[in-house]
């Protein structure tokens, strides 16, 4: 198992290598530049030469693409051109509402997700298992923009239980929440369905019924087991989308968050602020796979040995 | 002119104390907070030093105050100056200042302050501001002596502009970058609280504050304790907030939110004339736009009139010139505004060789008059340039429209690949024709690529060589007239500012004085009863 983890952990090198050059790549070939946000109505191009020579943009992308790798070894996610201050104080700003947001919505998506799963798998074609289907397809299409809209509309507008927007107190987290954990639970209660559905026809499953156990017995302690590894493992990778799925939510509940200064910072072409969001969601996702992979193993040990 | 300040101070001490007693009677009534929330133009502010920063918003008005104010018809007025006189050269300036002043952290506003503020400037993106001041002499404590090294007409709205407000001097050298970000002192009528950035501001009173401008009735302090600014990037929320009252006021809304505003019973609408101008710049280097008689049909095919009534429910001004209706620049001559006629439009497309095709569409040398229409991704520029594809059809003309984000369509423009595009600009100064038409900035933001010797020639004597005002808007108007006359701009349209508020809550005063919402509003603004 250390083996495994350990090898694991190096493939974490040449990923990491390849996806920070594609963040910096991809932020810097898209068209737009922060030097003309920065500017002022009234301002020369000789002010605008200035400053794009004091941030650097003046050099070669692999001239910038070093200097960005360099600092970075350091910790150093270098100095946002618009928001002018550390992007890394930036990040530590915004990433606490994310993980509230994000955990609390993974924990709901998985609770509600392997219950409702579940119990469409054991009461498999009747009427609850349709109407859970069918609830979930619909939660899980509908924009999380749009149902967030209308969250407020009835909970707030309304109701008024919760407030419409911000992050003032763990009132203003509920609708965000909901509005995002309602989206993974429709993957998670798939997932569990089709695995417990799969794991109820195995030799194992029929050797438990003829011995005469409890069906309600076999399907919690035996069927749901064994079904919860491939959900493990989509889960792991949900870790991943904790910090960026929940961008729009953010914005229309006017939250702080990674996702949402990830979008103002894209739309003002701020490169610095930009490249540290994605790279904070990259290394989440490298991480939640990682997680997922390692519980599997640890579960499986058919796992350990395929990784060559 | 010593006797008229202790005039104004003794006047001001009375209605201070006038101010305190009344405090005491009827506190129960005012409001402790009010949340705002900031308006498009304000989201993403930065930091509060207004010597660096390029973006600053309206709670910037209320920390800092300005030597100068401008109100809504663009005139001067005194505030931290009391008064002031330029030489006939325009070589000279001199600024009374007000007396008794302190800043928030207890430091005295003098002549002083002026010396060491100025040359901040230096080195910063916003060095322009002050560009034309060779050098800054206190006289005595409360007069203060600006040396130019040319005459700058523009000074005065330099001043009033709230990158010019006044930092307290020994602070901002103290703080360093910090200065803006965790701490702003200021003489302002209130106090940053806290920033986050992107988030929330928390302004608290300035209970000394007894110097308002003659733009407020109120002279200090101001009545409301705290102020709280949320920036709310998405429209909608930001309006079910003020719905459901978990906001007070929006200090700015889209003119299609108007009339479901004011379906509701405590939701009260404030308008002014803004300094926004929507526009549809024509590129005169993409042919058949070379032909100047081209452009003229095309500036002469917007129905503005329509676009007003449909698309804005009537609520701002028709545009026909390339500058906003309240500076004086934009009253030129009535023969170069630009109006809606489409028998003229067609004439000029005839003459220019374009004959109506079969569909419709004119044809010339046996090709299509088709041309390429660029907007940005909001649903109000796409509702215009659809209007405008509509129109430019009526005389014979096919526009495409290609939709780009807003960063985005700026590196497009430096490619001089568009022919049309729907655009707005928001700035209240005739420089902004120098902005769009300077042959030095083609692309972007000289989006018409439009070079011309006589412009630039116009343009630079306006700029440079006018010694006051008065003289600076007369050669404005020469240049402005020139430009209408070339057609490298169409007019379209004059949005109105919105402010919307919870009536129940919030008495604004009736008349907003001042260009935008700002220190003047916030100062007379009280609890409702």
């Amino acid at each position: 198992m250390l083996s495994f983890t350990v090898r694991r952990l190096l493939m974490l090198v040449p990923v990491f290598l390849a996806v920070s050059m594609v963040i910096f790549l991809i932020i810097h070939l898209i068209p737009g530049d922060p030097i003309d946000n920065l500017l002022r109505t009234g301002s020369t191009p000789e002010q605008k030469a200035i400053l794009t020579a004091k941030y650097g943009l003046d050099r070669s992308l692999v001239e910038q693409y070093v200097i960005w790798l360099k600092k970075l070894v350091n910790g150093d996610l270098g100095e946002a051109i618009i928001l002018r201050r550390p992007v890394t104080a930036l990040i530590a700003q915004n990433l606490p509402y994310s993980l509230a947001l994000g955990g609390l919505a993974l924990l709901f998506s998985t609770v509600v997700g392997i219950v409702t799963g579940s119990l469409a798998a054991i009461y498999k074609d009747s009427a609850l298992d349709r109407g859970v289907m069918a609830l979930i397809l619909l939660g899980s299409t509908v924009p999380s923009f749009w149902l967030g809209l209308l969250m407020i509309l009835l909970f707030s507008v309304q109701l008024g239980w919760f407030p419409v927007s911000g992050a003032r107190n763990w009132h203003s987290l509920v609708l965000p929440v909901l509005t995002v954990g309602l989206g993974g639970t429709a993957l998670v209660a798939r997932v569990t369905r089709v695995a417990m559905v799969d794991v109820a026809q195995k030799d194992f499953v029929t050797l438990l019924h003829a011995k005469g156990l409890a069906p309600l017995r076999i399907q919690l302690r035996h069927v749901l087991r064994h079904a919860l590894l491939p959900v493990v493992t989509i889960l792991g990778l949900r870790i991943g989308w904790i910090l960026g799925g929940a961008v729009t939510v953010e914005i229309v509940f006017a939250r702080p968050g990674l996702g949402s200064l990830l979008i103002k910072s894209l739309n003002q072409r701020d490169y610095p602020v930009v490249q540290g969001c994605m790279l904070m969601l990259a290394i989440a996702v490298m991480l939640g796979t990682l997680l997922g992979d390692l519980i599997q193993a640890a579960v499986d040990p058919r796992v350990r040995g395929n990784l060559t | 002119m010593r006797q008229l300040t202790k005039a104004v101070l003794f006047s001001s001490a009375i209605l201070f104390s006038a101010g305190l007693g009344g405090a005491a009677s009827m506190s129960s009534a005012w409001a402790q907070e009010a949340i705002i929330v900031f308006g498009s133009n304000d989201v993403g502010a930065p930091t509060y030093n207004p010597v660096k920063a390029t973006i600053l918003n309206t709670a910037t008005s209320l920390i800092y105050d300005r030597l100068v104010e401008q109100d809504a018809d663009h005139s001067f007025h005194p505030h931290l100056a009391t008064s002031w006189e330029t030489s006939a050269d325009g070589l000279e300036w001199t600024f009374k200042l007000r007396q008794g002043v302190k800043f928030h952290n207890g430091e005295p506003f003098n002549a002083k302050t002026i010396e060491a503020w100025i040359p901040l400037f230096k080195g910063t993106e916003n060095e322009f501001l002050v560009g034309g001041i060779d050098q800054v002499i206190a006289v005595d404590d409360y007069t203060v002596k600006f040396k130019m090294k040319h005459p700058d007409a523009n000074l005065l709205f330099n001043l009033a502009s709230v990158f010019m407000g006044v930092p307290e001097p020994k602070a901002y050298q103290a703080q360093g970058d910090k200065f803006g970000i965790t701490e702003a002192i200021g003489t302002g009528p209130y106090k940053l609280e806290s920033f986050t950035v992107g988030q929330e501001t928390v302004l608290t009173r300035n209970d000394d504050y007894t110097w308002g401008s003659d733009l407020s009735v109120n002279k200090g302090p101001a009545k409301i304790e705290k102020l709280t600014f949320r920036e709310i990037a998405e429209e909608s929320t930001a309006f079910l907030e003020l719905k459901t009252g978990g906001v007070d006021m929006l200090l700015s809304v889209p003119t299609e939110f108007i009339p479901e505003l004011q379906k509701e019973k405590s939701i009260a609408v404030s308008s002014m004339p803004g300094l926004d101008v929507m526009y549809m710049p024509i590129n005169v280097t993409s042919a058949p736009f070379t032909d100047i008689k081209v452009r003229e049909a095309t500036a002469f095919a917007i129905n503005q009139k329509e676009i007003l009534s449909s698309i804005y429910h009537g609520v701002g001004l028709e545009a026909h010139n390339f500058l906003i209706s309240s500076l004086q620049e934009s009253k030129v001559d009535p023969k170069y505004d630009i109006s809606y006629d489409p028998a003229r439009a067609k004439k000029l497309l005839d003459e220019a060789g374009w004959k109506p095709g079969g569909d419709g569409i004119r044809v010339k040398d046996g090709k299509p008059l088709k041309v390429k229409l660029w907007t940005q991704g909001d649903s109000e520029f796409k509702r215009v340039t659809e209007a405008v594809q509509a129109q430019l059809k009526a005389i014979g003309m096919q526009a495409d429209i290609t939709t780009f984000d807003s960063s985005t369509i700026r590196d497009q423009y430096k490619k001089n690949e568009h022919q049309l595009a729907v655009r707005s600009y928001s700035w209240g100064n005739a420089d902004i024709l120098d902005w769009f038409f300077s042959g030095e900035r083609l692309g972007y933001p000289n989006i018409s690529m439009y070079k011309d010797a006589k412009a630039d020639e116009l343009d630079n004597k306006a700029l440079t060589q006018s010694r006051n005002w008065d003289e600076r808007v007369a050669n404005f108007k020469i240049y402005h007239e020139y430009l209408l006359s070339q057609f490298p701009f169409a007019p379209i349209y004059q949005p109105m500012q919105n402010t919307a508020y919870n009536k129940d809550r919030l008495t604004l005063p009736e008349k907003i004085r001042g260009t935008q919402i700002g220190t003047e509003t916030f100062m007379d603004m009280t609890a409702a009863d």
